[in-house]
This record gives structure tokens, C-alpha cells and sequence, in this order.
């Protein structure tokens, strides 16, 4: 029985329409997965090395100790983005004469299989056998690697349970936050370091057995805490659940300022408020936001000849743009499940493309605004983000969507953002190089020339040159969404 | 009202539709059956340009729907789901399909009250997303919604299909209503002899995407397609 739920699932996911259609999209993230896994691996036979590094003079053991909370506290985090719920093939298995315990049970073991899994495995084991074994012996090594497995493999059921309880409400977000923040917030204002107040828990997984043990009662309660919650809610009302209208799932009355398009614009947004993928890459955009952090604080990156690093116009052209290459490059595989309904009427098409236009550059306007506190690192960033945003909705945008519209791909707007690859095809692998190069384009002649705010000003005026023909330069996209509507909309319908 | 002319609609070697000549005058109710794969919705897909024709024409009042996109103002269809804006509650939809017709809160609320009878007090003022509808009241919503803005001509595909039997009943209704009071031409396609036959002027029984039988003696009809469908 075990066998054949296998069988069927290795069925499932060979003929998913997604996996079938682009074998190459689906080699390419194997080998991007594999590559990354490799580097884990790599970051763990070095691990040793790296620590005698930062600390030095001390033994690497401890310096990991103190800091290996962190791992954990990263874990929790990327757990709470990837680590995908099984409960999506609930809908297809219950009804079948198999008890559901144990398809509860093969769902849970097999959410397990997963890379996430093996990533403290691959990061820790190489330092347990290099530096642990030799020093303290085999039973320390196990005792050590075990209690660091343990705890991964305890946050895998936590995660699974925390997710279905809390998911997609803001609940269950502002806890991450809060944990981030207090764990990590703390230790970098020097409240406390909650790395050094967890460390002799560590020290003694080294010496005895008892974290071992420990940390094997908490993973099986956790299994068992996951377990006992998807089996009590295992009925469709309660897994897979209706949402209720909500909040800031109004119009915005000023965008029926636009006429057609602005009619369009507010469906988009409801398009985006109300479906799980859209609203995932949403938070995420949000997220973006901090990027500039990474960069303009960094000392590596300060000025030293009174123009900024060339890298700062590609902060730039992500900070504001984000949600527009984010969310455009699959332009219109969002409305794949309607599309019928915008050929059916009068202009439709074009008023569609008009609306999703707006609601881009709507949203880079407001990202650009957002951005705007970094004023406070100097007033480069404020020419920076000014000139990139010009160009985003000016030009960038046009290229975009140009790009996008290379044979759409529908998809399940329901389904997780975080590892989907429904709707994505070659086109949106290949686009991100003339997006990133086009603003580089402009850029690095006129800075090499004259100066880098030289090549700032040749940005913004290119993107205000783009923005007033924008008219003409939509109606290109808008011709060519046109002529191809017959193959777009049978493959939307899965005809091919 | 329309005319088809030599419509071929072709998937590498296979022919799925070859209609020679079709016309269909303004405010006929016309019927379409046929089991299943003989090319009804392929049919009506081509007709409203949804899916390109192989060769051949479809005009809608002289015009060719593939040219022009004037005809889809006098055109309401309800054909699946793919029409439907399925994250939006019925009551925002209407809306928006009053705000693409131009129509005013009242002239909506008069359309969507002539429907009030078939949606039964469960599809407005619901705040629930129609793509948590049941499959009936999905179909009544896309069926409502084909009818906004006073079309000229109305394409439902098994409009009867998963409605219950009132419903069917206040269905019938509406569409015999509709044709006598606005002169809308409906084009229906049915696996319900009984409902077909009752509402439609005449019906055209497709077989492998051809017209084997274009019948308009109400009277013979149901004997005929009986005839037919027992084989």
C-alpha cells in the first residue's frame, strides 16, 4: 500500500504539467539546488578553518557553540519561507479506503524528504569528523551532531505544524519577526546574547548523552504535535480553507481616475490581494526593501573618489523595482484562469495591459517612496533610487513585459510562491539580462565619460523620455498580446 | 445575425469542425447537440474568437469576428470558468461588468433583478469569492453575466448542466423571455433533449465537427434526435 502512494506520488510529480513542459527550467533548478547544496557541503569542510578565523586563538568548538544558535534562528527563518505543507494532496487521497493515519503519516515523512533537510547534516558533519572525533572522541561526535540534527529535524515538524496553524495570517508573520528580532535584535544592540546563553547546552551535547536524548524527545513530540494536528483537522473545510473578504481588499478610488484601465488596475489588485502567490511575492517585495542595508552600510562599498560604486545602480533598479520584474516577468499568467473573460469583451485586451501597467508602475511609485528614509545614509541613494525608478517604469517595464509575453504558461495562483516554477519558463530565466543590463547600458558610457551623476541624469532622462511615450511604447506590447491571443489563450486552457 | 462560410478548424491531420454554411437569423434560438468531441464548444470558441479557424469566416452582422472587435458589444457567452473572474464575489463582479458596459447602479440592479428568481438568495450579497461557488451557482453568475448590457446575441455552453431542476425550469424561462421581449439570438448547446427541444426554434446535430442534421420541424424534433442518439 506504502508502495503504491510512492508510486503514485513519483507519477504525480513526473506528469505535472509544469515539470513536462520545461524539462529544461526543471535541469536548470536541479543543477542550481545541487550547486547549492555543494557550496553547504563546501562552507562545512571549511567550517574549522573559518572559525579559527573569526575567533582567533580560541578553540573552534566554542566559537560555534556561541554562534550556532544563529544557524538555527536562519533555519527557522528559510523553514518558514520554503518548507512546502503537504496537505495539497489530501484532497485526492481521502476519499480512498486507506486509513488516515497513515496517509497522515506518509505525508509528514515524506514533507521530510527534502533539501532543507539535509542542510544542517551537510553543513555540521565535516567540522563533528575534523574537529570534534580527534579531540573528544567518537561519543562526543555523536553526541554533538546528533543534538544539532535533532533540532533541525524538530524545527522541520514544528514548522509544519506552525505553518498550518498560522498560515498566510499576519499572526504567524509578526511571530517570525518577533523571534528574529528578539534573538538577533538583542544580541546586536548587546541586551543580551542569547548565543552565548545557549552555548552550555551545546558544550555538554560534546561530554554526555543527555541534550542528545533531550533534543530526540522534543523532535518526537514535535512529530507528534504535527501529526496529531493534521490528523484532527484532516477534513477539506479545514485544511484547505475559504477566505472571507478582507481589508485592503477594496477599490482604490483613485485609480477609477484611469477610466478602463483604472477599472482593470483595481481587479489586478484584487487579483494580487487575494491569491496566495501574488500576495507571497508582495511580502517578499517588502522585504527587498531592506536590501540597501546589505550595501550602503557597508564600508567595502563607500566612495572614495566622490562618485558611489557601480553596484548601487543595480541596488537601485532593485530596491524600486522589484514587485514590477517580480511580479510582471509572469505578466500574464496571472490572468491565465481568465483570460477568456478579457478576449470576450470589447478592448478588453487592451485595457488589461493598460491596467497591469498601471499597477506596476503604482507600485514601484510607492516602493521609490518607501525607499526614501536611505536619504539618511547620504543623498546619493535619493539620486540613485530616482534615476533606476525612472528608468524602471520608463523603459525597463516596457522591456519587460515585451520579454514576458514569449509564450505565457498558466498556473494555480493558489499554490505557495517559494519554489514554484508554474508559469516560468525560459523567457524569465533569459530577461533579467537585458533588464539588469539596459540600466548598465546607459550608465557606464556616460560614467566613464564624464561622471557617475552624469550617468544618473542619462537614466532619469531616459526614463522620462520613456514615460511620455508611454502611449506608444505600450501599444507595442499591447499589439503583440494582440496577435498571439490565440496561442496564449489555448494554452491557458491547456489545449497544446 | 450570423453567418458561418466554409469554417474549418484543423489540429495537424485531424479535422475537428467542418461546417459549409451556417446562418442563424436575428432572434432564433438555436440549438446545438451532438456527443461528446463533435465540436460544439469548439464551435462556439471559433465563433467568438476564442480559438482561430483553420480557414473559413464567422460574421457576426457582417462582420468578421476575427477582424474586428466591434460585435463583442452585442455578444454576451457564458462558455466555462475561464470567463469568469473567479477571485472576485459576485456582486463585485457585476459591478465591474456594469462599469466595462457603462451601465448605471440602477440599469445593473434591473438586469441582476430579472435573475433574482434563479439565484435563489444565495449568489449576491455574499461575501464569498466565486471561486468558492458551488459549480451551479457559478454557472447561474456566468450566465447572469453573459446577459449584461442588453446583448444582441448570447452563446451558453450546456447552460442546463449542474443546475438543479427549479433552476433548469426558471432557466427555460428566462431564455423563452428573453427572446420574445429583446429579440436576443441564443445559441445553446445541450445534452438535454428534453430542455432543447423545448426552447430552441431549431436544433443542428454535430457529428466528428460536421452538420449531419439541421432540424427545424418542432415538432419531429425530439422524435428525430431520439432516433439518432439510441443508434
Amino acid at each position: 500500500m506504502i508502495f503504491e502512494l510512492v508510486r503514485l506520488q513519483f507519477l504525480k510529480s513526473v506528469r505535472s504539467t509544469s515539470f513536462a513542459k520545461s524539462i529544461l527550467v526543471t535541469l536548470l533548478l536541479g543543477f542550481l539546488a545541487l550547486l547549492l547544496l555543494t557550496y553547504v557541503f563546501m562552507a562545512g569542510l571549511f567550517l574549522g578553518r573559518i572559525l579559527e578565523e573569526v575567533a582567533e586563538g580560541q578553540d573552534p568548538l566554542v566559537t560555534l557553540n556561541a554562534g550556532i544558535l544563529f544557524f538555527f534562528l536562519a533555519e527557522f527563518m528559510y523553514r518558514y519561507f520554503l518548507q512546502q505543507l503537504p496537505v495539497i494532496e489530501l484532497e485526492s487521497l481521502l476519499h480512498l479506503p486507506i486509513g488516515k493515519k497513515k496517509i497522515i503519516n506518509m505525508l509528514l515523512i515524506r514533507s521530510f524528504i527534502s533539501p532543507l533537510s539535509v542542510m544542517a547534516i551537510l553543513l555540521f558533519t565535516p567540522f563533528a569528523f575534523q574537529n570534534i572525533m580527534p579531540e573528544l572522541g567518537t561519543a562526543a561526535m555523536i553526541g554533538w551532531l546528533g543534538t544539532v540534527v535533532m533540532i533541525s529535524s524538530s524545527l522541520h515538524w514544528f514548522m509544519l505544524w506552525f505553518k498550518q496553524r498560522f498560515e498566510d495570517s499576519l499572526l504567524g508573520v509578526v511571530m517570525v519577526f518577533a523571534v528574529v528580532v528578539l534573538a538577533g535584535g538583542s544580541t546586536y544592540l548587546g541586551w543580551f546574547n542569547l548565543g552565548e546563553v545557549v552555548q552550555p547546552f551545546f558544550e555538554l551535547a560534546s561530554q554526555s548523552f543527555i541534550p542528545l536524548i533531550l533534543t530526540f524527545i522534543i523532535c518526537v513530540v514535535a512529530y507528534f504535535m504535527a501529526y496529531s494536528y493534521y490528523l484532527k483537522n484532516a477534513y477539506l473545510e479545514d485544511l484547505v480553507k475559504e477566505e472571507q473578504a478582507k481589508f485592503l481588499n477594496q477599490n482604490f478610488g483613485f485609480l477609477s481616475r484611469f477610466g478602463l484601465a483604472g477599472e482593470m488596475a483595481n481587479l489586478e489588485w484584487k487579483l494580487i490581494i487575494r491569491h496566495k502567490k501574488s500576495r507571497t511575492f508582495l511580502m517578499l517585495s517588502v522585504f527587498f526593501l531592506l536590501y540597501g542595508l546589505i550595501f550602503y552600510t557597508n564600508p567595502d562599498y563607500q566612495s572614495e573618489d566622490g562618485g558611489f560604486r557601480k553596484i548601487f545602480i543595480f541596488v537601485g533598479v532593485f530596491i524600486t523595482g522589484i514587485f514590477m520584474m517580480n511580479y510582471g516577468q509572469l505578466f500574464l499568467s496571472w490572468n491565465s484562469a481568465n483570460f477568456d473573460f478579457f478576449l470576450n469583451k470589447k478592448n478588453g485586451l487592451q485595457a488589461l495591459i493598460r491596467g497591469k501597467y498601471l499597477i506596476l508602475i503604482g507600485v514601484s511609485c510607492i516602493f521609490f517612496l518607501l525607499s526614501t528614509p536611505y536619504v539618511y545614509f547620504g543623498w546619493v541613494f535619493l539620486f540613485v533610487h530616482g534615476a533606476t525608478w525612472l528608468f524602471n517604469i520608463g523603459i525597463t517595464i516596457h522591456l519587460m513585459i515585451y520579454f514576458a509575453l514569449w509564450k505565457p504558461k498558466p498556473m494555480d495562483l493558489n499554490k505557495g510562491a517559494m519554489f514554484n516554477y508554474e508559469g516560468v519558463g525560459a523567457a524569465q530565466f533569459l530577461m533579467v539580462i537585458p533588464l539588469l543590463g539596459a540600466p548598465y547600458a546607459v550608465f557606464l558610457p556616460l560614467s566613464y565619460f564624464f561622471n557617475d551623476y552624469i550617468g544618473l541624469a542619462g537614466l532619469a532622462i531616459l526614463g522620462s523620455i520613456g514615460l511620455m511615450a508611454f502611449t506608444k511604447l505600450s501599444a507595442i506590447n499591447i499589439r503583440r498580446v494582440h496577435l498571439k491571443r490565440y496561442e496564449i489563450s489555448s494554452s491557458f486552457r491547456q489545449e497544446l | 445575425m450570423i453567418q458561418v462560410i466554409d469554417l474549418k478548424k484543423q489540429y495537424k491531420e485531424a479535422v475537428v469542425l467542418d461546417v459549409n454554411q451556417l446562418d442563424i437569423p436575428t432572434s432564433e434560438c438555436f440549438g446545438l447537440v451532438g456527443n461528446n468531441g463533435a465540436g460544439k464548444t469548439t464551435l462556439f470558441r471559433i465563433m467568438l474568437d476564442l480559438v482561430r479557424a483553420t480557414s473559413g469566416h464567422v460574421l457576426i452582422e457582417g462582420e468578421d469576428v476575427s477582424k474586428s472587435e466591434n460585435w463583442k458589444r452585442k455578444t454576451g457567452a457564458y462558455l466555462d470558468e475561464h470567463m469568469l473572474l473567479a477571485y472576485l464575489t459576485p456582486d463585485e463582479y457585476f459591478q465591474t461588468l456594469g462599469k466595462l458596459y457603462n451601465l448605471s447602479e440602477q440599469d445593473l440592479e434591473m438586469h441582476l433583478a430579472k435573475f433574482k428568481e434563479l439565484f435563489n438568495d444565495e449568489i449576491c450579497g455574499k461575501k464569498k469569492y466565486i471561486r468558492d461557488l458551488s459549480k451551479g451557482n457559478m454557472k447561474k453568475v456566468g450566465i447572469a453575466a453573459a446577459l449584461v448590457g442588453n446583448p444582441e446575441v448570447v452563446f451558453l455552453d450546456e447552460p442546463f448542466e449542474n443546475l438543479d431542476p427549479s433552476s433548469q425550469i426558471r432557466l427555460k424561462k428566462l431564455i423563452l423571455h428573453e427572446k420574445d421581449d429583446s429579440k436576443v439570438t441564443f445559441l445553446i448547446s445541450s445534452h438535454d433533449l428534453n430542455h432543447v427541444t423545448e426552447i430552441c426554434d431549431r436544433i443542428v446535430l454535430l457529428e466528428k465537427g460536421k452538420i449531419i442534421n439541421d432540424l427545424r420541424d418542432k415538432s419531429a424534433m425530439m422524435a428525430e434526435l431520439d432516433a439518432y442518439f439510441t443508434g
